[in-house]
């Protein structure tokens, strides 16, 4: 066997291999095949610039330039190198994606094997070099796996330090140095260059606010924050207590589902095209809220959303946490293959499963095997096999005891909306029956074909079939009348009619999804062969046929993602990764199709699990302190952020598996540490960079902005507004109206617009419980950040923008709010200082400082005498008139929308029903609510 | 300052500054408080010069772009791409073979051929259906393009892709991309500018989203009916000084609680954005004041005409957007979903746009911006060469993302050429046959940004708007 030198010298594998070999087969080849080959390979049709770098030969013979592509021992002088260097004016840099630029130790390897000589090995050498040896620490190391599609995937070596996520959790041992909280001794160690200065402890009030908003997404209340500055209780105890109390509210379990929502893309509709409603999304909802309240265990909250119905087929609670795998956006419209559309719910589950739980977004590894992590393609479509019997449905499931199923009595406005859409049909088939005997008439046929068709398919369903012109058209059709002869369908139709009667069938179609919700069915999946589709117009129930109808999927390695393109057929299964460095989490994988997801769900929820148990305590910890211990809550591969306390997290993951996997356990743990009662940084430092450095390490505590959904929750607790109960259908509350009234399109129609709930109390529920529409966002929530269900967030953005303003301070929701806290702080005070007291203490938790109560007593009195008289605000609209353009004809058609709830519509407190004093202070409390003290939280 | 908060990401060399976090529609109308925030940064730029984060790459042909998009997904066949094969076909019935079947091809279907005539016009001979009365005068400026395909048939996914580059939506839309790789020329205004249908498209406000790229990059929809941007203005009874005052008190508020934290720079920034706002909430409507336009200019567009004065107000509006610097304005209008009655509802939409998309161009060309203004024409998708016939003359035509027809103009494209072809039928693209990312690539060549360099690093890698690369279809760049 000999090994081909670059400069055609030859030498054989029995003789000691130099190190140019050795980086050749294990480093070179594989990146020349990672980052090259695609476009500089045998394939002619996909060769750029005429270079080949498949063989030696070719190599050497170049491309365009003409000019080798490597010279033996001259780096330099070689375009290979000088390309990938990216920085050669001659040599265009290579490869040309950002995304695939060498780093800077892979360029040393093409460097080194071309200044050794340039030694090519063909396929077995190399095989035999790369697997001849250990490898050094340097090498990085090879990860056992299902395998890729190529050798030198499967073959390939990984750095040590990407491989993190994988190795098993270190079991929490540290015993705690002297009295310190674990948390601070695992802290302690000051990262190199950092100041080794702390913050103090944060003072009372800050601290009250800053837990009250982390545990519950609210405000202390006046009258708490005064209990905990009263609490005699030396300061653990006090603290503990505060712990406890917010963790028993169930204002505790809303905010945290909130964070779960956010990864999870939970929306009230399926998005795309039609946008349908998902009516009873909100069981799904409710479900996350109670999780986290009860404090169930994260192994079962896990295994639960996974397999559920496999779990406990007769718990209503289990079918409904199966929610979550369908909370990617998804649908079927006439115009998909259905095969396509199969697949996309596949790869949507596949992918959120692997984000969600297990820190690897997936998607990756679904056209090829993955070019970062020991993720083969092969794993990802096991993963996938578990899946395969899985069908959506919405499953009849009976309301439990601990649902909130108030509020159903507002079908009624539905059913109203549903009658005028018959009528109108109904109108404009009467008005076609007309016209199509007119136009038999006039066209000098025979009516009697007509009148008998249309007798016939009239006869016993009275007068009300709303589509028995066009039947009578189908049965003169199939009756071999010829078709000139039969009046045309839609006959009679002015332009306003095609879209009259499109909206009302299209309208007809969508109520279906929205009376859902009062219906005792949970979004969720059952087991069983793939049914045949054509598409998807209303929901979906299980089959009866459910195992004997419909195809049994096979799933197979899918070339390029393409579900006509089924390659290696695969069985379900995990990470492979996983099971190498861990080996106990291996499971058993049935074949059958119940089971497989179960199983999948003890793979991810095993103790030994090293993913499922970091991800989650990264998350918590993130979402108290604002930022990761692992920089990328949904990304551990190798591209995501390395954990920048890696003992840390292992302590907080092994402490998590032992407390029984008890999220509130760790809350606890996390907020009687010293780190999190720390300040932020204060008013003696200004250079943001160290303030910057401060908080990385944990030595301040990092301030954050409220989210959208905090910032309106926290008004209206200062209102007294804030309905406090949980759960149940969701509520509309207000939105800026141009955005409520501005039409949509949806397939085929017009979307309905945001109607408001008829009842204060029903629009004043927490943001949680707003009606999510994927195609319509709140404006208001929007602004502030709000993540769009598109994609998971692991953590919400914060950006400042001028809509913001335009929101926050000119919107109508926060001046309602304004005139709210006004009067509320009028009524519960006597004069106009104390109410002032009121009003700041209400809104941030203080009383005014005496210069900001001069000048907001100045401000107020001085705007009472000048504003103008408030006329009578006007009534709610009980219908709209909507433009549109009508896509059969192309012309501008409108068309009336009732909305039927707003004859019933009690609005928020007006202005005209107030004194000028009043709506004056108003103006303070809009301040207040825009004032940077009442958006940040430290 | 803000990017404490904002995703963590490699050092991609771009760092969130104030000043993006500023100019989102945040636009500044006006810069003077804002010229003392970013005196601190501005030495390196002379004033009026690009503020540019990532380019230009290559040399720019063209400076803005005004991208006029068909919602629905106009017929290719009854527009631009005359297929007189059909006239022969015409109701005989179409079979469509493979398994890729979707429920569109329930029940029998027909070919249909197209209702208009079609004739040459210009030097260049270039192709339109008899609608196009306006439009034909202009035929030597435009650069016909059939070879485009994309991946789906629906239209929110399919708006999406083109848009966005990827199906799912989620992704920054490409004036986002064009804005983060230039910059913005004139400070004072959004850098991307929307200009919707009063009924938003399907897929809503997904189609002008910022994605992944800072809030700042965000499309900024002036809204053709009510309040142009949501809430610009305050309640009817706040007046000016009334605004203005409370505006004071909450400066002196906040002063007191940035005192408490002087290394917070959000805090300030929220300071100015509040300022911002409340110039804009008077020169937002001084900008769609159209008064200042002479008579012909505004009957040439057909503003104040129907059925064109709704998209000439659009086009209007979108010349003075780029004149004042305005990178990448995006124009709505539609619904070409003509799935009945094609001759119909294609024949009114084409009559609605023919005027004023001529007159945009010859606007362009006669004050000397054509040469440095992209003009592009497309929709989602095409049309379907057949249709099952409804009633037998009602026909119309179903989508098609294997074939459509996309033209340019102005800056750096090849103007007076035809390029592609579908087969005989309008069926399919066969020549010159490209992916709409190597669309994607394209455009952004012409404005002079790399796509493999134009990136953004998020989720794991660094994301580009062609989603894997691709490369520009050089025969469309002149």
């Amino acid at each position: 066997m000999t090994v081909v030198g670059g400069g055609g010298a030859s030498a054989t594998l029995g003789a000691p291999v130099g190190e140019a070999e050795v980086l050749f087969a294990r480093r070179v080849w594989p990146l020349l095949q990672e980052k090259c080959t695609a476009c500089h390979g045998e394939d002619e049709a996909k060769r750029k610039g005429g270079l080949d770098l498949g063989t030696w030969k070719k190599v050497q013979q170049g491309g365009e330039s003409g000019l080798p592509g490597v010279v033996p021992g001259k780096a330099e002088s070689s375009p290979l190198y000088l390309s990938v260097t990216r920085a050669h004016e001659d040599w265009e840099a290579m490869p040309p994606k950002e995304n695939d630029r060498l780093e800077a130790e892979q360029i040393g390897w093409i460097k080194a094997w071309i200044e050794g000589g340039a030694p090519w090995l063909e396929e077995t050498q190399r095989n035999l070099v790369r697997s001849a040896s250990g490898g050094s620490e340097q090498e990085g190391e090879t990860v056992v796996t299902s395998g890729g599609l190529s050798g030198d995937w499967t073959y390939r070596r990984y750095k040590s330090e990407d491989l993190w996520a994988y190795r098993p959790v270190a079991s929490p041992i540290r015993g705690a140095p002297g009295n310190k909280h674990p948390i601070d001794a695992f802290l302690e160690a000051p990262p190199s260059g950092a100041s080794s200065l702390s913050a103090p402890p944060a003072d009372k009030r800050t601290l009250l606010r800053r837990i009250t908003f982390d545990l519950t997404g609210l405000p202390p209340t006046p009258e708490e924050m005064k209990d905990f500055f009263n609490d005699p209780r030396p300061d653990p105890e006090a603290w503990n207590a505060v712990i406890e109390r917010l963790l028993a509210s169930p204002r505790y379990g809303e905010h945290w589902a909130r964070h779960w929502l956010d990864v999870v893309r939970y929306a009230d509709t399926s998005g795309f095209a039609n946008d349908f409603e998902r009516g009873n999304a909100w069981r799904y909802r409710d479900w996350v809220v109670r999780a986290f309240n009860a404090d169930m265990p994260y192994d079962r909250f896990v295994r639960l959303q996974i397999a559920g119905d496999e779990i406990s087929p007769g718990d209503p609670e289990a079918i409904i946490a199966t929610g979550f795998l369908r909370m990617g956006p998804w649908e079927l419209t006439g115009m998909e293959v259905a095969k396509i559309a199969r697949q996309r719910f596949l790869d949507d589950v596949t992918n959120s499963v692997g984000e969600t739980f297990l820190g690897h977004s997936l998607q990756c590894a679904r056209c090829h095997d993955h070019k970062f992590d020991p993720v083969p393609t092969r794993d990802y479509y096991s993963i996938q096999a578990v899946f395969a019997t899985t069908q959506i449905a919405d499953r009849r499931t009976p309301f439990a005891a601990s649902e909130n199923v108030n509020g159903f009595e507002e079908r009624q406005y539905l059913l109203i909306r549903q009658q005028a859409y018959e009528s109108e049909l109904l109108r404009l088939n009467d008005q076609s029956i007309a016209a199509g005997r007119a136009w038999l008439k006039e066209n000098h046929f025979d009516p009697a074909p007509f009148d008998r068709a249309l007798k016939a398919v009239t006869a016993g369903k009275g007068s009300g079939n709303k589509g028995s012109y066009e039947q009578a058209r189908v049965k003169m059709l199939k009756e071999g009348v010829p078709e000139k002869e039969i009046p045309p369908k839609l006959a009679g139709f002015s332009p306003q009619d095609f879209g009259g009667e499109r909206v009302a069938r299209k309208g007809l179609e969508r109520l279906q999804w929205e009376l859902e919700r009062y219906e005792p069915f949970a979004l969720a999946v059952y087991d069983g062969l793939t049914p045949q589709m054509t598409g998807v117009f209303r929901p979906l129930r299980i089959p009866e046929d459910r195992m004997k109808s419909g195809e049994r999927e096979q799933t197979a390695i899918l070339a390029g993602g393409d579900p006509f393109a089924p390659t290696v057929p695969v069985r379900p299964g995990g990470l492979t990764a996983i099971e190498t460095f861990n080996p106990e989490v291996k499971t058993d994988f049935p074949q059958s199709e119940t089971g497989r997801r179960r199983a999948l769900a003890e793979w991810i929820a095993h103790p030994k699990n090293p993913l499922t148990s970091r991800v989650i305590a990264n998350r918590i910890w993130a979402w108290h302190f604002g930022q990761p211990l692992a920089g990328n809550p949904n990304n551990f591969g190798s591209t995501g952020k390395k954990p920048t306390h890696p003992e840390l997290l292992d302590w907080l993951a092994g402490t998590m598996v032992a407390a029984g996997w008890s999220m509130k356990t760790m809350h606890r743990l996390i907020l009687s540490s010293q780190a999190y009662q720390r300040a932020a940084p204060g008013s003696d430092l200004d250079d943001s960079g160290e303030a910057e450095a401060l908080m990385a390490a944990y030595r301040a505590f990092r301030p954050r902005r409220l989210t959208a959904e905090e910032l309106r929750d926290a008004m209206l607790q200062a209102t007294g507004e804030l309905n406090p109960e949980i759960g149940g259908i969701p509520n509309r509350p207000e939105i800026n109206p141009e955005a409520a009234f501005q039409p949509r399109q949806v397939m085929g129609t017009f979307a309905a617009a945001w109607v408001p709930n008829p009842l204060p109390s029903q629009r004043h529920r927490r943001s949680l419980y707003g009606l999510r529409v994927r195609g319509l966002a709140d404006p208001f929530l929007e602004v502030f950040n709000e993540p769009a269900p598109d994609f998971s967030c692991e953590r919400r953005e914060v950006s400042t923008i001028t809509p913001q303003v335009f929101a926050l301070f000119n919107g109508l929701p926060i001046h309602q709010r304004a005139l709210a806290l006004a009067a509320r702080s009028i009524r519960e005070s006597g004069e106009d200082s104390s109410v002032l007291r009121r009003v700041f203490d209400l809104a941030l938790g203080r009383p005014p400082t005496p210069v900001e109560l001069e000048s907001c007593l100045a401000h107020w009195h001085s705007l009472i005498p000048e504003l103008p008289r408030v006329s009578e605000g006007s009534p709610m609209p009980t219908e709209i008139i909507r433009e549109a353009v009508e896509e059969n004809t192309g012309e501008k058609f409108t068309f009336r929308e009732i909305l039927p709830s707003n004859q019933d519509f009690v609005p928020d407190l007006q202005a005209d029903q107030v004194d000028a004093r009043t709506r004056a202070l108003a103006d303070i409390c809009l301040i207040l609510f825009n004032s940077n003290e009442f958006a940040y939280l430290y | 300052m803000s990017r404490m908060f904002s995703c963590p990401r490699p050092d991609t060399g771009i760092s969130v500054t104030r000043r993006e976090s500023l100019f989102g529609i945040g636009a500044s109308l006006g810069s003077i408080a804002l010229s003392a925030l970013l005196s601190e940064e501005s030495s390196a730029m002379a004033p009026g010069r690009p503020s540019g984060h990532l380019g230009p790459h290559l040399t720019p042909r063209a400076k803005n772009c005004i991208f006029l998009t068909m919602e629905g997904g106009p017929s290719h066949i009854d527009t631009f791409d005359p297929k007189p094969e059909l006239e022969k076909l015409h109701l005989k019935e179409f079979i469509r073979q493979g398994k890729e079947k979707s429920a569109m091809e329930s029940g029998k279907r027909y070919y249909v051929r197209s209702p208009f005539k079609f004739h040459q016009w210009g030097q260049s001979g270039a192709w339109m259906s008899e609608p196009w009365v306006h439009l034909r005068e202009m035929a030597d400026e435009l650069c016909f393009y059939r070879g485009c395909q994309v991946d789906s048939v629906n239209h929110p996914t399919a708006m999406y892709q083109l848009n966005t580059g990827n199906r799912f939506g989620g992704d920054p839309g490409l004036g986002a991309w064009i804005n983060y790789g230039l910059g913005t020329v004139n400070r004072d205004l959004p850098g991307f500018v929307v200009l919707p249908e009063v009924s938003y498209p399907q897929g809503g406000a997904a189609n002008w989203s910022n994605g992944y790229l800072p809030a700042s990059y965000q499309g900024t929809p002036l809204r053709p009916k009510g309040s142009p941007i949501l809430d610009l203005a305050p309640p009817k009874d706040f007046t000016r000084d009334r605004q203005r005052r409370n505006l004071d008190l909450l400066a002196s508020l906040n002063a007191r609680h940035q005192a408490a934290h002087p290394w917070h720079g959000e805090l300030e920034a929220r300071l100015q954005s509040y300022e911002l706002a409340f110039r804009m909430q008077s020169t937002v409507p001084g900008l769609l004041d159209l008064g200042g336009e002479s008579p012909r200019t505004l009957s040439s567009y057909g503003v104040g005409l129907e059925p064109t004065d709704s998209f000439g107000r659009k086009c209007l509006l979108a010349r003075r957007l780029v004149e004042r610097g305005v990178r990448f304005v995006q124009l709505y209008a539609g619904s070409w979903d003509s799935h009945d009655y094609i001759e119909r509802a294609h024949g009114n939409l084409i009559r609605q746009v023919d005027r004023p998309i001529a007159a945009l161009l010859a606007d362009l060309k006669q004050r000397g911006m054509l040469e440095d203004t992209l003009v592009v024409w497309c929709g989602e998708f095409g049309r379907t060469p057949d249709n099952g016939v409804r009633g037998g003359t009602a026909y119309g035509r179903d989508h098609n993302p294997k074939a459509m027809t996309i033209w340019f103009a102005g800056g750096g494209v090849r103007a007076g050429h035809t390029l592609g072809a579908t087969d005989e039928t309008g069926t399919v693209a066969v020549e010159e046959v490209r992916h709409i990312r190597d669309l994607h690539i394209t455009l952004l060549k012409l404005l002079g940004l790399d796509d493999n360099r134009l990136t953004f690093y998020h989720g794991g890698r660094f994301k580009q708007l062609s989603q894997f690369g691709g490369q520009a279809i050089e025969a469309l760049i002149a």
